[in-house]
């Protein structure tokens, strides 16, 4: 039973109805013990009228005397008066006492004036009767105000959780897209936090939901470019009426081909840092990846006749995904490659910032102009300047596999070189990778 | 007849350039939106491929700019914006024909030749005077019935005059037709590929106007 009105209600309607037997109860003895002394008063004075007359026997029976005997004697012990069958022991201790003749039970009492002693007794049965009737008058109250204090509480109850309820049915009849916010209005203090935690939920669900719409909606239309180009490039070669053009368009149709391969590749590799972090990070040396990205970039780098290099560094730990943290860094050697003029340079440094790891990538290239460093990040931006047909996803990739990093990537002038400066501090520095560890840690993060 | 070709995909770009060259277009490629602009305000085609998402300067802009002038130049939109709305934005713009991507090369090339079909005052398909047919589809040309072969330039020369018979069309309006920026352009081009149109057709075809230019007069 997880009913907050249920468990309520279960709760209350128990201390309620113990509240009133115990009420009943105390209330039926009180009564009882009342009903007792009352009728022990009323047999002394009875005793005491007595005293000044022995009352007529041929008077016809009250019935409410009926349960009274009286029993008068002379001081030498002979009988004056009795009221009906004796049925009781001609006498008795003066004051009260229980007596039991022929199976009913008596109260008694006696007293002893000079002239005479008299006992009046009451059939105790009929006594407790009434008694009970009183007892029972008493709890009467109680036993109507229970049910409808029930009633009343059952109705505050109800009426107190309805906002509860209310939020309860709102959330229920959503549509499965509708990640508008609840409203928060008229919310009790301890309903409201809830909702506004679900409300702050509610958001960064619709901006991923979101996200996730605009990135599907931007590969379709991005993937119809290579498709076009194949489409075309497929077409030309029906087309070509000798071998010599026929190898041209075949040439160009294997790489359309590529073209697709690679942005599908990226748009994957994209959709994957988004999606999967749940994996366990690695203790990696940022010295290892690096060496490895330059190796992996030297022969594009040959090509072109940049000067590709690493500054002089330390061992330097962080904790991450080796093949992720490995795709950034080719990214963004990528990048400045493909934007750094033939004859250029393009430097590599591990540094650290306040104790934050950083590696920077700087190049000898035009760099971005300040207007559109914000636009760079962007999924399928490409600068104008861009003529390799790239993909416009690069820095993206880059972007969300710093983010799944607790990195930051940032963009600036290369002081040295004047080209574009790519930085990427690792801040928000998960304990693995400030204390040794052996071996691969488990931390996650 | 010369065409512009506004796209910024270095692939469909080269792609397209050679199916039109092939096809015996005269072809200038431009990569950005400012480029088409610079373009379309300094020479005169008789047909714009024109993308929409171009980098510096959209494409919807530059139409709108060429439109401003009073330049009434037919514009094909070939774009990947497939939007209802989007089509209806372009269209409004002053856009002639729209085709999205990916498309067919041959439906490119036949919307090319109705757009040009359309922008000379034609309905029928097929160019004809004097005994002469000139299919643009299937670049055939027959003289009484019996075939005739042309190079790709006579083949231009010719077409550009047999769309408008009766206008005299300058040397350089018919260098215009058959060279792009890239192709040099000898000084009497013209006059060496009208000698052989000549030879092939007759002499009486196409005629001189002195000080004016060439003409195939009005059957």
């Amino acid at each position: 039973m997880n009913s907050i009105r249920r468990r309520l209600l279960g709760s209350v309607m128990t201390a309620i109805v113990v509240a009133a037997l115990f009420q009943a109860a105390s209330a039926y003895r009180g009564a009882l013990q009342q009903a007792d002394e009352m009728f022990d008063y009323h047999l002394q004075q009875m005793a005491l009228a007595l005293r000044n007359g022995a009352p007529n026997p041929s008077a016809p029976e009250d019935p409410e005397e009926a349960e009274y005997e009286v029993q008068i004697w002379s001081p030498t012990g002979v009988q004056l008066f009795q009221s009906h069958r004796n049925r009781l022991p001609p006498q008795a201790v003066l004051g009260f006492s229980d007596v039991e003749q022929n199976g009913t039970h008596y109260r008694v009492y006696s007293i002893q004036t000079p002239m005479q002693t008299i006992q009046i007794a009451q059939d105790l049965s009929a006594r407790q009767a009434r008694a009970r009737a009183l007892a029972v008058r008493a709890m009467l109250p109680m036993a109507i105000m229970a049910p409808l204090l029930m009633a009343a509480l059952w109705w505050a109850i109800r009426h107190a959780l309805k906002p509860l309820e209310r939020t309860r049915q709102q959330v229920a009849a959503r549509a499965v897209d509708d990640l508008s916010p609840l409203p928060e209005a008229d919310l009790p203090d301890e309903v409201l936090p809830l909702v506004r935690e679900l409300n702050l939920l509610f958001g960064r669900v619709h901006a991923a939901f979101h996200a996730q719409k605009s990135f599907v909606a931007n590969a379709a239309h991005e993937l119809r470019s290579p498709l076009t180009a194949l489409k075309l490039q497929a077409q030309a070669l029906d087309r070509a009426p000798d071998a010599p053009t026929r190898s041209v368009a075949i040439a160009r149709l294997h790489q359309g081909i590529d073209r697709a391969v690679r942005l599908m590749n990226q748009l994957l590799v994209l959709a994957r840092q988004e999606s999967a972090t749940d994996t366990p990070a690695e203790r990696l040396n940022l010295q290892d990846l690096v060496q490895l990205a330059v190796e992996e970039a030297l022969p594009q780098a040959q090509a072109r006749n940049i000067d590709l290099g690493v500054a002089p560094n330390q061992p330097t730990w962080v904790a991450g995904h080796a093949d992720a943290l490995r795709i950034l860094l080719r990214n963004l050697l990528d990048n400045a490659l493909k934007y750094t003029p033939e004859h250029g340079r393009v430097d590599v440094a591990i540094i650290s910032e306040n104790g934050a790891p950083m590696l920077t990538v700087e190049d000898s290239g035009p760099g971005i102009a300040a207007a559109d460093l914000e636009k760079v990040f962007d999924r399928f931006y490409r600068s104008p300047e861009a003529t390799a047909g790239g993909s416009g996803l690069g820095l993206a990739i880059a972007q969300a596999i710093a983010q799944a990093h607790g990195a930051k990537l940032r963009l600036d002038v290369s002081p040295t070189l004047g080209g574009l400066r790519v930085v990427l501090v690792f801040t928000n520095l998960p304990a693995i990778a400030q204390t040794p560890a052996i071996g691969p840690g488990v931390k996650r993060f | 007849m010369r065409l512009l070709l506004v796209e910024d995909d270095p692939m469909i770009g080269e792609t397209v350039l050679d199916v039109l060259r092939a096809e015996h277009f005269a072809v200038d490629w431009v990569k950005d939106g400012s480029m088409a602009d610079t373009a379309l305000r300094t020479e005169h085609y008789d047909l714009v491929l024109l993308d929409l998402g171009l980098p510096k300067r959209d494409g919807l802009d530059v139409l709108k700019a060429l439109r401003q002038r009073k330049d009434s130049t037919p514009v094909l939109v070939v774009t990947a914006r497939d939007a209802v709305a989007d089509r209806i934005k372009g269209l409004d713009a002053g856009a002639d024909d729209y085709v999205l991507k990916p498309y067919d090369i041959d439906e490119l090339l036949a919307r090319i030749r109705a757009l040009t079909r359309r922008s000379t005052g034609r309905a029928e398909p097929v160019l004809e005077a004097h005994g002469l047919r000139l299919n643009p589809a299937t670049h055939e040309a027959t003289r009484d019935g019996q075939p005739v072969t042309l190079s790709g330039r006579e083949w231009a020369v010719l077409e550009a005059l047999m769309a408008r018979p009766g206008v005299v069309f300058s040397r350089t309006q018919l260098e215009e037709k058959l060279y792009s920026w890239k192709d040099d352009v000898s000084s009497n081009a013209v006059e060496v590929y009208i000698h052989g149109l000549r030879k092939k057709l007759g002499a009486e075809l196409i005629q001189n106007v002195r000080g004016l230019g060439y003409v195939i007069p009005r059957p």
